[in-house]
């Protein structure tokens, strides 16, 4: 589904992919750990095509067409997701108006028709319950006044409605406590499936054990350095980066 | 001033009305041979002054027309009254507990009220004064005690054809009581750059009562249109005012708000759009006279094309207004790198435990927004609509009357989506 190659990628001039090699699969689910600094959210960025990230050298394939030549919009409407770390807040543009324009074009991209008010409301209603926010939050601005909780649930919200082939979270689990994880967590694991692909960012181990990857990545200085199955998440949660001779915090 | 100083017509114009408000007329009058035209060195005119072009333009007062249809571009059952080149119409008035007179039938108390309430007493507003000066008539709105008006009550001031007209309301608002008003503006020229309509509307709002004021200027167009509101508070009264105004050849609101009461609030809101040349300016003063009393205020404008808007928002808080809260937020929008905006904000603070803030911002739209939109599969241009319609939809939101804010988000949606 994705297939990375030797991907370079800086912001501000600064280099900060120094040529990442990763390939996915259709159905897979592959974590990527990596101490801060290491390059993880810029992957992520440059996945979702955030035109102030450059990409320098490398190739991008995603089901067979160059990532690189896809607008953003493109991209999204081509199944892939991104579930922000620090997801902005826009008032006056409400939560429902944002959901069904975007639903609209990407069902319109794939030849599908208009979802109309009464449908989309009542899979908006169904969603929210199952991110475990109130559904007054449907008619609120984008993440306005959300608690930070509140925000990641609003991003598995809309990974459960746009329905995407490949979903990114970029340390989705970050600042949550237990029952939020879970909510994101139950969130993912309905979207597992054959026809999809899921590449989970995170910097703590705990997410893995709500949702069990098929592979685990360690990022480090731009680069994947080891790759292994789920046990290695165990490994570097007992042993700590240190064990792979890498700091804890990485100035890329 | 010279172009209105046709002073036979003005004294003829008040013949008709009381002893108290002839003189007023003539003090108005006197005051203004004094004022000159504004020019760009007027501090209060320094962004519009260019705009006014009143040399020769206005050869004739607005004569008497018939009442022309009034356009309803929104749903809201309202008691209306039109007033069309001074001339007063009561349209659909159903059944009230309202007074309503025309200013030749006022006794002396009633048109005592209307000058102490009257704008015009501050000479800074040129206009205002010329209006008083040139009073032919005006109407007399008094809401009895404790008495909440059921239905809104919709002005429309009205210009068939070219020339000058000076529409002037004054509402009395008694204690206890509440009204919602709505104020349009409707031009009906077939050369509408000869049309200036110089209005005015006084409140006066006595104590615990309440006030409601939606000012919708759509005029567009070459017309000019220049109007005040003046607004009096008094102990623990409240104001609200939903300002939602597109530009003209010149468009200019002045908003002067006295806080006279103790625990008086005022909450004014404004939103502003203009596009190819229209020229529109917000004025507004919150002049806190008395302790305890809060003001908010919240404008929102966008200029596209070569348009200009100016807010030059005021909050004057004199010695003994301790306790005072004060706040002022005055955010805009640039769409066009030929658009211009000029942002004044002063604050004047003469109490020593007072909170007083302001923000004033003048940017382009957020590219981060922009992003996470267009990583939902949302377009770049309608990602762009989304978002310059949601800054100031948040404002139109707030608009009392549900009809008039769906209006408005159809008409700006309308706009926007043509523009960009």
């Amino acid at each position: 589904m994705l297939e990375i190659q030797n991907l370079h990628a800086n912001v501000e001039q600064k280099e900060i992919l120094k040529g990442l090699n990763l390939k996915i699969k259709a159905g897979e689910v592959h974590a990527i750990m990596g101490p801060n600094g290491s390059g993880k959210s810029t992957l992520s960025q440059v996945l979702a095509g955030n035109e102030a990230y450059g990409v320098t050298k490398g190739q991008m394939t995603y089901q067979d067409k160059d990532l690189l030549d896809m607008s953003t919009e493109e991209r999204a409407r081509e199944g892939i997701f991104l579930a922000f770390q620090y997801p902005v807040e826009i008032p006056g543009v409400s939560n429902l108006q944002f959901m069904r324009t975007a639903i609209n074009n990407i069902r319109q991209h794939r030849g599908l028709d208009e979802m109309n008010a009464a449908e989309f409301m009542k899979q908006a209603k169904t969603t929210i319950q199952q991110v475990n926010l109130d559904p007054s939050f449907l008619k609120r601005g984008v993440n306005e006044g959300f608690s930070g909780g509140e925000k990641k649930r609003n991003e598995i919200m809309q990974m459960l409605m746009l329905e995407p082939k490949l979903a990114i979270l970029d340390e989705t689990d970050s600042g949550l406590d237990i029952d939020a994880l879970k909510v994101v967590a139950d969130g993912v694991n309905a979207l597992r499936s054959p026809d999809r692909a899921i590449i989970m960012i995170t910097h703590y181990q705990r997410l893995l054990d709500y949702i069990v990857p098929d592979y685990v990545h360690v990022l480090s200085n731009g680069q994947i350095i080891k790759s292994g199955g789920k046990e290695l998440a165990l490994e570097l949660e007992e042993k700590g980066y240190g064990w792979l001779g890498i700091a804890d915090e990485e100035t890329a | 001033m010279t172009v209105l100083s046709n002073i036979d017509f003005a004294i003829q114009a008040s013949k008709d009305l009381g002893a108290e408000l002839q003189n007023f007329s003539k003090a108005n009058l006197e005051k203004l041979k004094s004022v000159n035209i504004p020019t760009r060195k007027t501090e209060s005119w320094k962004y519009s002054a260019k705009r006014l072009k009143m040399s020769e333009a206005y050869p004739e007062f607005a004569s008497s027309k018939p009442v022309g249809e009034i356009e309803n571009s929104y749903l809201v059952d309202a008691h209306v009254i039109v007033v069309s080149n001074n001339i007063v119409c009561l349209n659909k008035l159903g059944e009230t507990d309202l007074t309503i007179k025309s200013f030749s039938d006022l006794n002396e108390a009633q048109s005592l009220q209307v000058i102490n309430g009257a704008i015009a007493q501050s000479s800074n507003y040129e206009f205002s004064v010329a209006n008083a000066a040139y009073l032919q008539n005006g109407l007399y709105i008094n809401v009895p005690k404790n008495t909440h008006v059921d239905k809104p009550i919709r002005l429309v001031f009205q210009q068939i054809e070219e020339g000058v007209s000076f529409p002037r309301i004054f509402f009395n608002v008694e204690s206890g009581a509440s009204v919602t008003i709505i104020e349009e503006i409707q031009i009906q020229a077939s050369d509408d750059s000869l049309a200036l309509v110089n209005s005015v509307c006084d409140i006066n709002i006595e104590a615990n009562a309440k006030a409601q004021y939606l000012r919708m200027n759509l005029d567009g167009g070459k017309s000019k249109h220049i109007g005040a509101t003046g607004i009096n508070l008094h102990r623990d009264a409240r104001f609200e005012s939903y300002h939602l105004a597109l530009g003209s050849e010149l468009a200019r609101h002045d908003l002067l708000v006295k806080m006279l009461g103790s625990g008086a609030e005022c909450q004014l809101n404004g939103v502003c759009i203009t596009q190819d040349k229209q020229h529109y300016a917000n004025h507004t003063v919150v002049e806190h006279i008395a302790p305890n009393c809060t003001s908010d205020e919240t404008y929102r404008c966008i200029a596209d094309n070569e348009s200009q808007i100016v807010f030059n928002g005021r909050i004057h808080i004199h010695p003994d207004a301790q306790k005072t809260l004060g706040s002022m937020s005055n955010r805009n929008l640039l769409l066009s790198s030929k658009a211009e905006i000029d942002s004044k904000p002063e604050l004047e603070i003469y109490a020593d435990d007072v909170k007083c803030a302001h923000g004033s911002t003048i940017g382009q739209l957020d590219e981060t927004e922009l992003y996470y939109l267009t990583t939902r599969g949302i377009s770049h241009e309608q990602a762009k609509l989304m978002l310059t319609l949601g800054f100031v939809l948040e404002v139109v939101h707030a608009t009392p009357i549900e009809a008039i804010a769906e209006f408005w988000e159809q008409r700006l949606s309308e706009l926007l989506s043509f523009e960009i």
